[in-house]
């Protein structure tokens, strides 16, 4: 007996979601969200202050690790072993109009994404997938809960993956987000929607970081370096509890993060002027001075920041290509006070400097900017996910 | 239980076919060219592959990003990290344990086959008349090897559904004359008994040194490593041989004078009169009356456009002819010849030229001026007809004649003379004078090439006895083990016609000749590295060509 190809209307997702919220649905075209990987600087404001100095050694200009990179590389040792990188994919999947106020309708975007967090171990030279999770989420706009009674995305959420499809494919949303439908914000709705998916990879990370500092995992001879900025907010719950707080930061205490993109314009000289030339010219196996920063939407924590240069200027296509920014939270009040030992700075530094071979060249437009194991991380994840077409199939 | 080795691999551009398919592996994991590997496929059933080719890829783009990836071009830098490589197989489906030759699933599972499984995908565990032709080596070098005895049906290297052999290899590396040799061996043990419904003898061609002067003695292994012997007869009884050397061997040198200072053999005094004393070796003779008509022999090589050599010859045999008719001496015989080739002879009325006689005179007085041709065979001595000894060969025996040391058209015409005779003893010429030949007679030469390469003359009467016998052969039983250097040498009709072939080392630009155009690249570049021992093999039987490893030889051998 052939099963039955195609499914009744009924049972589609957007059709349960629609009767759920009350909406209705337009079957518009569904199409990705994500911008293809290419090398980028990232211009645009940042209310992020460059405070003093923030390592032991007053340094006043670039520091060279060549010597130090080879020393090490001679060694047979590794404190780089673990590397975490999250990512999405997020898709326009519907439209979606609901009755507002004087009758008219209003129609905003429904957006589903899926997010894939993973980790990846190094051992003897090779890199050996160490966790991972993925989840598929929906973001609507917050006027679909018609109540605005809490409890209502968590019901309509076991209602969708109660549905025969779903189950019958063994897939489940975890949660719906709700994007905010003001209009004091200039930003489009896809965006917004985009942001709360976001939102909620940066939270699957952050779980995946405390998992491996639960699990004993890291500590001074195995850092885990992550993709992109550390810029992580505190939740609410974190900062409500002292203790919990505490254990937020020392989680971070065997954690650099290593952006490929950043904003070279934040970065100040020692005179406390923005100068990106100073990052431009930095010479090749060399690091800038570490200074540190704060930001108010990143509570009382303090970060240190220096950039290193992987590759030759005249190798890349930008002066800002090849160079990678770093960033460890400071966690004990030693560090907070007088910056982080210099030492442990260029060590650290040095051993990412060595992380620049082998390259992605030709696979990936960023190489010259990505570390390997981290973009093998990245692999993983995306190898993870389910292909666009079922994916979009589903709704 | 089988172990796990990796995947199916099956993508739009690499799909699985009902011929073959590609899994991936640990690049660590050592496997070769040949093993075969068992595949997981629909209703329970297996399929097995034998793997072609392994490739190795990493994530690199291309060769530049391998050279970026050292900082560009700096030879010193180890990188902390090793770059995402795995291996992949390509294999050739060869069986399903359920016959269903559908192509294997996406992420099908890939295990090491065992000895039995092996034996099932390539089809030798149901082979009647088995015959021993060596050994297969699966996952050498790993803790899961294998060794299994290959076996042919002996039906289709002997006849009568196929017969004959052709080795191929280049001198010294292959091992050619060692495996022929080997070959025969199984082929005796085998026929030892009664219970097999045919009988066999065999005719061997030495053509180098003494090495087959003494196939009949063991090996001492006196230039083997420590052991090497009770290896080798390990290996002899693993394959169910016995570890004795050829019995009921005869020699037969060309006869010389043993008071001559020249002789036509390799073998010392002393060694000719030890086998003659134990009865095993007789020097044999061409007289006039009775091998006058093999002289076309010694024109194997030259050409003949315009057939007076031809003419001559039969002008020769001519029984009633006025010349040639009476004669009884090659001496009487050359004083013929030479008479004809006088200028304004009496007997220049035919139509054959004094030119084209003396051509004749120039070519067989070198020749005749041999010991071996004689006016008699002295009944007494050690002395024999080569003809008339092969028509009394029986069952089991092995008659091993030595043309090392002659030059080469007198080698042409011991070997022609001596293919023709077992030819028509086959055919029943000889049912008055002969009693009940081997229903099948195995003749070994080497050096093929100089009797049935592509470049001998057409009218060859060599290259004819040749066709004649692989051709006809097959049913007649007289089976050919021919080995040559180079097979693409050898004339279409005689390699066409062998149901076995064994290539050993050989060359890449051998193996870029036509003939090896059905290999794969990857068995063709083989060719090239094999050891000594080791052989390429292709019968019908076989669901397809298998490497095959044989053992040292069991007989005496020389030093070089």
């Amino acid at each position: 007996m052939i099963e039955t190809i195609g499914k009744s209307e009924d049972n589609k997702i957007m059709n349960i979601l629609a009767e759920v919220t009350g909406g209705k649905s337009y079957k518009a075209h569904k199409y990705a969200l994500d911008r293809s990987e290419r090398p980028s600087v990232d211009y645009g404001p940042n209310e992020i202050v460059w405070k003093r100095r923030a390592e032991t050694t007053p340094h006043k200009t670039y520091i060279d690790l060549s010597e130090r990179c080879k020393t090490l590389a001679g060694q047979d040792d590794q404190i780089l072993c673990y590397f975490l990188d999250g990512s999405r994919r997020i898709f326009k999947v519907d439209d979606m109009a609901y009755t507002q106020s004087g009758g008219r309708g209003v129609i905003y975007p429904v957006v589903a994404g899926q997010i894939g967090v993973g980790c990846c171990r190094r051992i003897d030279k090779r890199v050996n997938s160490a966790r991972f999770k993925r989840e598929f989420v929906l973001s609507m706009p917050d006027v679909a809960d018609a109540d605005g009674k809490s409890g209502f995305w968590p019901a309509t959420v076991k209602k969708l993956n109660e549905c025969a499809e779903l189950k019958r494919l063994g897939i489940e949303f975890s949660t719906i987000l709700p994007y905010k439908t003001s209009k004091n914000d200039d930003k489009k709705y896809e965006d917004r929607a985009t942001a709360s998916i976001q939102d909620r990879m940066i939270e699957r990370e952050k779980e995946l970081v405390a998992e491996l500092v639960r699990g004993g995992m890291l500590n001074q001879d195995n850092y885990l370096v992550k993709d992109g900025s550390l810029e992580y907010r505190p939740t609410k719950e974190d900062k409500s509890d002292k203790r919990k707080y505490q254990t937020f930061k020392n989680n971070y205490n065997w954690v650099i993060g290593a952006s490929k993109n950043f904003n070279p314009e934040v970065c100040m000289d020692v005179y406390g002027k923005p100068n990106p030339k100073f990052i431009a010219d930095l010479p090749l196996y060399h690091r800038t001075p570490v200074a540190e920063y704060e930001n108010d939407m990143l509570g009382d924590i303090k970060f240190a920041v220096w950039y290193i240069r992987l590759r030759d200027k005249k190798q890349t296509r930008t002066p800002f290509d090849g160079i990678l920014k770093v960033e460890k939270i400071l966690v004990t009040e030693e560090e907070n006070e007088h910056g982080i030992e210099s030492e442990l700075v260029d060590t650290l530094s040095a051993y990412l400097i060595n992380e620049r071979n082998p390259v992605c060249y030709g696979s990936d437009l960023r190489w010259a900017n990505h570390i390997y194991p981290i973009y093998l991380t990245e692999s993983f994840v995306k190898s993870r996910y389910l292909s666009t077409e079922s994916f979009l199939h589903l709704f | 239980m089988s172990k796990l080795i990796g995947r199916i691999l099956a993508t739009e551009k690499s799909p699985t076919t009902i011929d073959e398919f590609n899994f991936w592996t640990n690049s660590d994991l050592k496997l070769s060219a040949f093993d075969i590997v068992k595949v997981e496929h629909i209703d329970g059933s297996y399929t097995f592959g034998m793997i072609e080719n392994i490739s190795h890829i990493t994530d690199a783009q291309s060769f530049l990003t391998n050279f970026i990836s050292s900082d560009f071009g700096d030879v010193n830098v180890d990188e902390p990290t090793l770059r995402v490589g795995m291996n992949y197989a390509k294999a050739k489906v060869s069986f399903n344990s359920g016959n269903l030759y559908t192509p294997v699933h996406n992420n099908a599972k890939v295990y090491l086959a065992s000895a039995e499984e092996i034996t099932m995908a390539l089809g030798l565990d149901r082979i009647q008349n088995p015959l021993v032709c060596g050994s297969l080596r699966m996952y050498e070098g790993t803790p899961e090897e294998v060794t299994l005895p290959v076996h042919l049906n002996s039906k289709f290297i002997l006849g009568p559904e196929g017969a004959h052999l052709n080795i191929s290899g280049i001198s010294g590396l292959a091992a050619k004359t060692s495996y022929a040799m080997f070959l025969m061996k199984a082929v005796q043990d085998r026929y030892q008994g009664d219970d097999m419904g045919d009988s066999v003898a065999f005719v061997i061609f030495n053509v180098k040194g003494k090495d087959l002067m003494a196939i009949d003695r063991p090996n001492d292994f006196s230039s083997d490593n420590p052991g090497e012997k009770e290896r080798t007869y390990a290996e002899y009884k693993a394959l169910g041989l016995s570890t004795d050397p050829f019995k009921n061997v005869k020699y037969y040198i060309p006869y010389t004078n043993p008071n001559s200072a020249k002789q036509s053999t390799y073998l010392t005094k002393a060694e000719i009169q030890d086998k003659i004393g134990a009865d095993q070796l007789k020097k044999f003779k061409y007289v006039y009356s009775d091998d006058k008509e093999n002289i076309e022999m010694m024109f194997a090589d030259i050409d003949d456009p315009t057939q007076t050599m031809e003419s001559i010859i039969s002008k020769i045999i001519d029984k009633e002819d006025n010349d040639f008719g009476g004669l009884s001496t090659w001496e009487q015989f050359m004083d013929k010849v030479t008479e004809k080739a006088q200028r304004g002879s009496a007997g220049d009325k035919g139509d054959i030229s004094v030119l084209s006689w003396r051509k004749f005179k120039r070519i067989v007085r070198k020749a005749l001026q041999d010991e071996m041709f004689a006016n008699r065979v002295n009944d007494k001595g050690p002395e024999c007809r080569l003809a008339d000894e092969l028509k009394q060969i029986r069952k089991n025996e092995v008659y091993v004649v030595d043309i090392a040391k002659l030059p080469e058209d007198k080698q042409a015409f011991v070997f022609g003379d001596a293919v023709r005779t077992i030819y028509n003893l086959k055919l029943g010429e000889y049912d008055a004078e002969s009693i009940d030949p081997p229903s099948r007679i195995i003749i070994f030469i080497d050096e093929l090439n100089k009797y049935a390469s592509k470049d001998v003359p057409k009218t060859s009467p060599i290259l004819r006895e040749i066709l004649d016998v692989t051709e006809r052969g097959r049913s007649l039983g007289v089976v050919l083990f021919a080995a040559e250097q180079f097979r693409s040498a050898i004339h279409a009709r005689v390699t066409g016609n062998c149901a076995t072939h064994a290539y050993g080392r050989t060359n890449s630009i051998e193996t870029s000749a036509k003939d090896y155009s059905s290999l794969p690249n990857t068995y063709k570049n083989m060719l090239t590295r094999l050891e000594q021992g080791d052989y390429l093999v292709q019968n019908p039987i076989f669901r397809s060509i298998l490497k095959i490893n044989f053992p040292k030889p069991i007989y005496k051998q020389f030093k070089q």
